[in-house]
């Protein structure tokens, strides 16, 4: 009965639950949501980053990764490739050259990164096929090798399709190498820093100019059915290849996994300070009840009604009036998130977030076991707040609680 | 046959460094079956001596021995056990759970002494009945009168088959005709079933249907006088 006397308990003062039920309904709701949209954020960074930049797992030199140096490449790409690609789990694998070169134009001069691929083993590895907002992506051979440029690098270069743009570097002699590229589409992805730094060559033009023996590569970047088993896979290359250097996308791009790491903490903490600030709700709104009925409490203890049991009451109480707001919200807020994972919420305000990866285009996220521990922190929150005004209720001593007016 | 006894019993506030005798020296018994009204003026010391005889305040000396059990030995756990077994509570403010019926409040304490549901529900409903609020077992006390608030008070008192109900001035906040009323019912509890009642109060009305009148004035008994009512 005591459970069934804290549930009608809460509707007593109807006016007042319902204010805490709202306020709590609302607060849940903005933590869930918030939750969802930025893993949502998360997770299409994380994505896109894995299918844009890195992919699953890369192969290098060891310390190639410390300075890209061009010296450090490996002999024998065609074959490791093939033999990535019999393994289980691999979807596809990819070589390429990367070099440090300079952008000289009449409206400028950029360093950027020189990225060569395989165009039609690239496309089952990364996007930026899909990414081209002009021209072709590396198709066909020409007397004139085609280069593809970020929109971004190509609006601040005003670089248009055709323009002859020289490409100038250090080969692996250490010689200067100059080498004429024809501008042969622009790609436009998520994050505009990297549309601004990279561009991409065919493989073969580029091992061409920095003067690389046949066969060689800097890097193979692989391309896995899922995230799920990555460190097997990584493990089974690494015992492959024990001569080269195998890193999972973690490993390489340090920020994609630091938003992955700490997204979820961050929203945890977010959730966290929302509940704390409901908290003091709560305990105000139980501290009100414990006074109102201090003659009942005083009489429930007085005919026979163990102190436990009043502490009990008043935590039930308060873990109803919590759990009643807080799935209230969270289902409401669940809803939304379902609502917007397919369909995006589009904000001009998060423009600015493209610099660094995000797109402005946000499918939000939350999976269910996130809601249902953002419910069990409701219940603790239901449970801490109740426990001051609880241990007021067994402090009154029934003799006087009963005369109370 | 005694169910309660006090002997040299005594409750002293230290407020102020001045010492407060609210309960000076009572030796009292009570006898199963009797219908007892302890009267005197306010601050005479009846709240208090109630208070002590129903475990909800301990004697600064003295002793108190209700069915043989000394409750002076008793912890604050055991002392909530046994006012649940053994003493039934009247309050002047009724003091109803105002979220449960009538049947519940009733059936509430009978459930804290974990006794059996179909038990529960036969006592309920049968001492509603006698105390004539059989077609009110569902209504909640913000739907009842003060009187038959006061009757689903006295009923939950006497639920639990307590040794002795204790009556903190029950008819207070009464009209004239929900008292008598009252009355009625608790003397016919008290001689059908044999249920001692004790009042502490200043109606008149209670005091002239009582057996025993005890009169206390400076934490003392100055006064206690067994009588016929009928033939007063």
């Amino acid at each position: 009965m005591i459970w069934s006397i804290a549930w009608r308990n809460i509707w007593r003062n109807k006016i007042r639950s319902t204010i805490v039920l709202v306020a709590i309904t609302i607060g849940l709701f903005a933590g869930v949501f918030s939750t969802g949209f930025y893993k949502g954020m998360a997770d299409m960074r994380v994505e896109s980053g894995i299918k844009t930049e890195v992919s699953h797992i890369q192969i290098h030199k060891p310390d190639f990764m410390l300075n890209n140096e061009i010296s450090l490449y490996f002999d024998s790409s065609n074959q490791i490739v093939s033999r990535i690609n019999e393994m289980e789990s691999v979807i596809a694998s990819s070589r390429r050259i990367e070099a440090e070169c300079f952008f000289k134009t009449a409206h400028g001069t950029r360093g950027v990164r020189i990225v060569g691929v395989e165009p039609d083993r690239e496309k089952k590895v990364t996007d930026i096929f899909e990414q081209m907002v002009e021209g072709d992506y590396l198709a066909g051979d020409h007397r004139i090798p085609r280069i593809l440029v970020g929109k971004t690098l190509g609006e601040k270069l005003k670089l248009k399709i055709g323009s002859k743009i020289p490409v100038d570097m250090v080969d692996m002699n250490g010689n200067f190498s100059s080498k004429l590229y024809k501008i042969g589409g622009f790609f436009e992805t998520t994050n505009k820093g990297f549309d601004e730094r990279t561009v991409f060559v065919r493989f073969d033009q580029l091992q061409q100019q920095l003067n690389l023996p046949d066969n060689a590569a800097h890097e193979i970047a692989i391309y896995l059915q899922n995230d799920a088993n990555i460190d097997i896979v990584q493990g089974k290359l690494q015992e492959k290849f024990p001569q080269l250097d195998v890193k999972n996308w973690r490993q390489i791009g340090k920020e994609l996994a630091l938003v992955t790491d700490s997204m979820d903490q961050y929203m945890y903490i977010f959730v966290i300070i929302i509940l704390l600030a409901l908290c003091f709700g709560i305990i105000n709104t139980m501290l009100m009840v414990v006074l109102e009925r201090t003659k009942e409490l005083g009489m429930l203890m007085a005919v026979g009604m163990h102190r436990a049991k009043v502490f009990l009451m008043i935590i039930l109480e308060s873990i109803f009036l919590s759990l009643s707001g807080g799935i209230l919200g969270i289902i409401i807020g669940y809803g939304v998130i379902k609502y917007f994972e397919d369909t995006p919420i589009v904000l001009d305000i998060f423009k600015g977030f493209e610099h660094y990866g995000y797109s402005s285009k946000v499918y939000t996220n939350l999976p269910p076991e996130m809601a249902l521990n953002i419910a069990g922190l409701v219940f603790i929150i239901g449970i801490i707040s109740a426990l001051y005004p609880a241990w007021k209720a067994i402090r009154l001593d029934p003799a006087d609680a009963i005369r109370t007016d | 046959m005694n169910i309660l006894e006090t002997k040299n019993l005594h409750k002293v506030y230290d407020e102020t460094s001045v010492p407060v005798y609210a309960v000076n020296g009572i030796d009292l018994t009570i006898k199963k079956g009797e219908f007892t009204a302890i009267v005197g003026p306010s601050g005479s010391g009846k709240t208090t001596l109630l208070n002590m005889i129903g475990g909800l305040d301990r004697p600064t000396k003295g002793e108190i021995i209700v069915n043989n059990v000394k409750l002076n030995d008793l912890s604050s756990r055991k002392l909530t056990d046994f006012r649940l077994k053994n003493i039934g509570f009247v309050f002047q403010a009724y003091n109803l759970i105002p979220v449960l019926t009538a049947k519940e409040n009733v059936e509430f304490i009978m459930q804290l002494q974990k006794r059996p549901k179909k038990e529960r529900d036969k006592r309920t409903i049968s001492l509603l009945e006698a105390v004539g609020l059989g077609d009110r077992v569902n209504s909640r006390p913000a739907k009842m009168s003060g009187g038959q608030q006061q009757r689903v008070a006295v009923t939950r008192a006497i639920a639990s088959k307590p040794q002795f109900v204790l009556a903190d001035e029950p008819t207070a906040n009464l009209d004239s005709k929900s008292t008598e009323n009252l009355l009625e019912i608790m003397e016919e509890l008290n001689r059908k079933e044999q249920i001692t009642f004790i009042f502490s109060t200043h109606d008149q009305r209670v005091v002239k249907k009582a057996r025993r009148v005890i009169t206390v004035d400076d934490g003392k008994i100055v006064k206690d006088e067994t009588r016929d009512p009928e033939k007063d």
